[in-house]
């Protein structure tokens, strides 16, 4: 155990950690905007995540025409490559999660399947879009371009503070703001808080419940798919199976909140990646799954709705 | 109804008797066709680029055979034996090439794991096989006298990396960092072993990994002046480029995991001067000329693409002095000695190849560049 080390690089640890969970935040909004309203695990997310990775490469590399091999672009070319790659992904990731509804779910759910059902053809999507990727990139990862020179901003009580990251940490705010104002504020938003709240007595009264379903997982794919892009612009690499260990991480941050409640899905996102950066420097990084899944339990022990609220013990599961 | 399933039940028992019969392992079979080379390794799954190397390399070696000799007896498509890698795959797979009486001899397999299920089954059919990369020490006990290895085993490699770097940075201080596998964590020992008292912190980062904050923290305040990663090169790409992005500049070495063209391609710029060292030898080195006509050709050489050629040769060096089975060509390559790319493989008794190097590399303007055998 190294306390020694989370004393002296602290602030370093906790921004890195703050860009950390503001990706799997962005993810986890996804799981709990579709956990509230169908009351259903979307276990293919993390591959709506993935796809959203890769949709960023083909913009680079195909729209925008970056090489490898190019040095970072600046200026306006810059800020013009991050917006296209940006937009790219998350609607790649939004028309993924809609198409995986309408082939893995509506049908089953019109046809009254139980959520088991539901639940092993999430897995059998999920599982069908990792070996097709698998398949397409013959197994090797994928480099990202590097659009932007990272550089540190400045510099505080040893924390290191490099741009790349103080954009994810902003843009994802933005977007969660974003989010927020929609559900709240839209008549879509209220649509589908009406029926997260009650399925039966929002179709009576005139909610196209459909409808509904489909903008939820739309803007959970949206989501995923501007936390793919933040993920590969700070990492610059994916592959197939880069959606398994952050779907999980972002999974858990979702039921540490309180799933089905978005503020809880954006605490848990930097609770888990605050907590996860911490533990790895007392640890060691190959406890920090350990460590994290044990303050999840005892929290849930204590807490069994989550830090927020929306148990999901009393969930129609 | 209970008729039926005594009547399946017996008729499954019929087919698995009849089928264990058809694999049973014969060392007398004869072929009446043409000769087959067998390669076995991953050729699907998350394992498959190594193996998709190899199988190159084997490919590449037979089609040169052809050319220069049209009327050789040897059929020109490698009999393909994809295990994964995995010894649960390979258990059921063995019985079925040791079965196939035109295979005479086996590149493969390619992995360790794999190796120990598969080789006491060879070993009974009498079938030939020289691993271009299982380096578990261990092997020679499981295939005996039809094992061999073109390359050193992981016995000499931890040690030779260590040495690689403590030649390379006067007065080292070393951070270990290994990604929890098999091969990483064996590999690590040995160079801590070596390294002793130069070691001043270490880590664990299992595969998977994608965020390295903590253990660059941990280097930046262990002061190391180097790092030295047992892993495989898809993570080390990502370690390597976030150790650079924030901002640290110390020697970056890892071992064969991470030797291959894909790791230069992740990592880019991060990858410059990052120590390798391997048992193996990159086809672009050992032979620009061949790697080029190979490329031509349309397969990419890759890590241990050299030794599966090596060792393809070497078979096909058998088949040319007239040995025609099993027994005759172990005994040609057990005896016999073949002057291959990657060095002069010459066999000893327990099947394990003498007088080899680990060779160090440095990547450098975006190659690899050949420093040569670590001196001992």
């Amino acid at each position: 155990m190294d306390f020694a080390l989370l004393h002296d690089a602290f602030w370093g640890l906790t921004f890195d950690g703050i860009a950390l969970g503001a990706i799997y935040a962005l993810i986890s909004l996804g799981y709990t905007l579709v956990y509230g309203v169908l009351r259903l695990i979307n276990f293919a997310h993390s591959e709506v995540f993935m796809i959203g990775t890769f949709a960023a490469l083909v913009a680079a590399s195909g729209i925008m025409g970056v090489k490898v091999e190019d040095d970072p672009r600046t200026g306006v070319s810059m800020i013009l490559t991050l917006i296209v790659c940006l937009v790219v992904a998350m609607l790649a990731s939004a028309i993924t999660a809609v198409l995986v509804e309408i082939v893995a779910y509506r049908r089953l759910r019109q046809r009254g399947a139980t959520k088991l059902a539901t639940l092993i053809s999430a897995i059998g999507v999920s599982i069908s879009l990792v070996e097709l990727f698998r398949i397409i990139t013959d197994s090797l990862p994928r480099e990202f371009p590097r659009i932007m020179e990272k550089t540190f901003l400045f510099s505080y009580a040893g924390a290191d503070v490099r741009n790349d990251k103080v954009i994810v940490i902003i843009a994802a705010g933005l977007m969660m703001f974003a989010l927020e104002r929609f559900i709240t504020k839209t008549r879509l938003g209220k649509g589908i808080r009406a029926v997260s709240m009650d399925e039966n007595t929002s179709t009576l009264m005139g909610v196209n419940i459909n409808r509904v379903i489909t903008v939820t997982f739309f803007a959970g794919g949206l989501m995923a798919g501007a936390a793919a892009f933040f993920y590969i612009l700070v990492y610059e690499n994916t592959s197939f199976k880069v959606g398994f260990f952050l779907g999980i991480s972002a999974f858990t941050a979702a039921v540490l909140g309180g799933i089905g409640n978005l503020k809880g899905a954006l605490f848990g996102g930097f609770a888990l990646g605050l907590m996860e950066t911490w533990t790895s420097a007392v640890f060691g990084t190959a406890w920090k799954a350990v460590i994290s899944f044990i303050i999840l339990v005892l929290v849930l022990l204590i807490k069994p709705t989550g830090l927020f609220g929306e148990s999901i013990q009393q969930a129609r599961v | 109804m209970k008729k039926n399933r005594v009547l399946a039940v017996v008729a499954a028992v019929a087919i698995a008797t009849s089928s264990f019969v058809a694999f049973a392992p014969s060392a007398s079979a004869a072929c009446s066709s043409k000769l087959k080379i067998a390669y076995q390794g991953p050729l699907t799954g998350p394992e498959a680029a190594l193996g998709i190397n190899e199988l190159n390399g084997v490919k590449f070696a037979l089609k040169k055979f052809l050319a220069a000799n049209k009327s050789a007896n040897v059929d020109p498509v490698v009999y393909e034996v994809d295990d994964q890698g995995d010894p649960a795959v390979a258990g059921p797979i063995a019985p079925k090439v040791a079965a196939e009486e035109c295979v005479v001899a086996l590149v493969g397999p390619a992995y360790s794991g794999a190796s120990k299920v598969s080789l006491p089954v060879y070993l009974s059919a009498g079938l030939p096989i020289i691993t271009p990369s299982a380096t578990n020490p261990t092997l020679p006990t499981f295939g005996k006298s039809i094992f061999h290895r073109a390359v050193l085993t992981d016995d000499y490699q931890g040690p030779a990396l260590a040495r690689l770097v403590t030649s390379k940075v006067k007065n080292a201080k070393v951070f270990l960092v290994n990604d929890a596998s098999d091969y990483a964590v064996g590999l690590q020992k040995t160079v801590d072993i070596t390294l002793a008292g130069r070691v001043v912190g270490k880590d664990v980062t299992p595969t998977g990994t994608t965020d390295f904050t903590a253990t660059i923290a941990k280097i930046k305040k262990s002061k190391a002046t180097a790092v030295i990663y047992s892993g495989y090169f898809s993570q080390a790409a990502v370690f390597v480029k976030q150790l650079r992005d924030s901002g640290s500049k110390i020697v970056f070495a890892s071992g064969d995991g991470t030797l291959d063209n894909q790791f230069i391609k992740l990592a880019r710029k991060a990858a410059e001067g990052v120590l390798l060292s391997a048992p193996a030898i990159p086809m672009e080195t050992a032979s620009p000329k061949l790697a080029a006509e190979m490329v031509k050709a349309g397969w990419t050489p890759g890590v241990y693409t050299t030794e599966s050629y090596d060792a393809a040769n070497f078979f096909l060096e058998a088949i040319k002095a007239g040995n025609t089975d099993r027994a005759s060509i172990n005994k040609y390559v057990s005896t016999q000695s073949s002057k291959g790319l990657s060095k002069v493989l010459k066999f000893d008794a327990d099947g394990e190849v003498s007088g080899a190097d680990v060779n160090g590399f440095v990547v450098k303007n975006g190659k690899l560049v050949l420093l040569g055998a670590i001196k001992a």
